[in-house]
């Protein structure tokens, strides 16, 4: 059975992405949430399927060797990866502070390199592997008072792309979900009930299929793009926005 | 368990060769019926043993035709879908482009989709369905000798965003498929076997395309695995030309 690795699994698209490929993959839960990945995979288990959680600060390069480490201890080598770990911090721009920058920075661009960086050396050494990184749609349109969200998904998608191009030869592919607005912890905020439910409606209204995505609407498309049906497809980003960005 | 056509009919053009027709096999192997459109059967007779396949000689450039045929299927099952293939290529250095081979490249690689996107989504219109046009990596990266050819797969581009925009919430989706260079007989007009598979050697993932990678993009924009995804442009091209 063949291993796939997801960070940021404790809550959203990331959980979704766990329930959806457990069903035919083993899945690694890992989160800066341990409790949440946890109780996540142990969600999974009583489902039949195979899961187990580790924990993981993805901005910081020991905590992901110590996951790669204990994953590879465990489980042996991991087959697919899924680097959907992130924030979003928001502020007007004169008002974000460098720690809100280099958090965000590094959460997403570093998070992505430190973790393909921990399990390509063994995808090289099988000559296969299939990563998935998450963008967002912010990263082609902007983001008011999300700069450094957008800025840093952009970024991860210039890495994306070179990492396809230098692990082609590899048959190793790399692509990333662009997602629109999906109905997830990071898009609520701890909103309360009312106010969530206002701000769902009015946010799917300007989204031309006229509602917000369901995590599970991006993790089909994670699936896909990590599975052999997508042997041909490599440096590329899927959007699954509703229309709101065509590009 | 398998049902024949049991989620419905998606209409195929371009079906008797290349992308459309395994495109085709794929569906009706996932439970779909299929109506094949083509100007000649081609190979979709390997498809008719297959209980949903239907096969309608028609010219994608006859509107009347194909929305006659299309509204006949609607009669026997619910239309879930167009995957509009059928294309043309006939390479021509700029300055010795005819009229006439532009015309018949704008007529069968754009107008034809936009007919068949006419007669289909009466039928889908309220009730959900997909459709997936075919486009190429040739639409935003150009090819020399084939300028009518990247306006007519350029012009896709605008119209499956346009008409995704129009339809969002009527249920239907459509987006793009732009292939690279592909196995199939299309590029063989002006291509030997040995041209053809030289251009690997310029491509990431280190082989041209078959039709088989080209009709899994297809079906995965087809079915509900991307119920949230319209209005994109889904690129299979081996990790050539990132931009």
């Amino acid at each position: 059975m063949k291993t796939v690795l997801i960070t940021g699994a404790a809550s959203g698209i990331g959980l979704a992405t766990a329930r959806l490929l457990s069903q035919q993959m083993r899945v690694v839960l890992a989160d800066r949430n341990y409790e949440g990945a946890e109780r996540a995979a142990l969600e999974i288990e009583r489902g039949g399927g195979r899961a187990s959680a580790v924990e993981v600060d993805v901005s910081d390069a020991r905590s992901v060797a110590r996951m790669a480490e204990k994953t590879q201890r465990e489980l042996g080598d991991v087959h697919a990866l899924f680097c959907n770990a992130g924030v979003s911090p928001k502020a007007p721009f004169e008002e974000w502070r460098e720690s809100d920058w280099d958090t965000v920075i590094d959460t997403h661009i570093k998070g992505v390199f430190l973790c393909t960086r921990a399990f390509l050396p063994q995808m090289c050494a099988r000559r296969e592997g299939a990563i998935v990184t998450t963008g967002s749609d912010y990263s082609i349109v902007g983001h008011r008072h999300g700069a450094g969200y957008a800025a840093a998904k952009a970024g991860i998608y210039a890495l994306t792309k070179s990492i396809a191009l230098e692990f082609a030869p590899f048959n190793i592919r790399c692509n990333s979900v662009g997602p629109g607005p999906i109905e997830t912890p990071l898009l609520r905020k701890g909103m309360a009930d009312a106010q969530w439910a206002a701000h769902k409606a009015a946010r799917g209204e300007r989204v031309p299929m006229g509602r917000l995505g369901q995590p599970e609407e991006v993790a089909s498309v994670v699936a896909f793009l990590l599975s052999e049906r997508a042997a041909y497809i490599t440096g590329q980003i899927v959007h699954p926005n509703g229309g709101s960005v065509m590009w | 368990m398998s049902s024949v056509g049991a989620k419905g009919c998606v209409v195929v053009t371009g079906v008797g060769s290349g992308i459309g027709f395994e495109t085709a096999r794929r569906l009706l192997a996932a439970d779909y019926a299929v109506l094949g459109i083509d100007r000649s059967p081609g190979r979709s007779g390997e498809l008719s043993s297959s209980a949903g396949f239907t096969f309608a000689q028609c010219d994608v450039r006859d509107g009347d035709l194909q929305r006659a045929t299309i509204a006949q299927q609607a009669e026997k099952g619910r239309i879930v879908g167009l995957v509009a293939c059928a294309g043309i290529i006939e390479r021509k250095p700029y300055l010795e482009l005819d009229e006439d081979t532009f015309d018949r490249h704008l007529d069968i690689n754009l107008k034809g989709p936009f007919l068949a996107c006419q007669a289909a989504l009466p039928f889908m219109r309220g009730q959900g369905g997909s459709i997936v046009l075919v486009s190429s990596s040739i639409a935003r990266t150009g090819s020399a000798t084939a300028g009518h050819y990247a306006a007519s797969k350029g012009g896709l581009l605008g119209l499956a965003r346009t008409l995704a925009l129009e339809v969002a919430r009527e249920g239907v989706r459509v987006n793009t498929v732009s292939p690279g260079v592909t196995d199939t007989p299309l590029p063989r007009a002006h291509a030997s076997d040995a041209e053809l598979y030289a251009k690997a050697s310029r491509i990431p993932l280190g082989r041209i395309a078959r039709p088989e990678d080209v009709a899994e993009a297809i079906c995965f924009l087809i079915g509900d695995e991307s119920s949230y995804v319209t209005g994109q442009d889904l690129r299979v091209t081996g990790g050539a030309g990132l931009f």
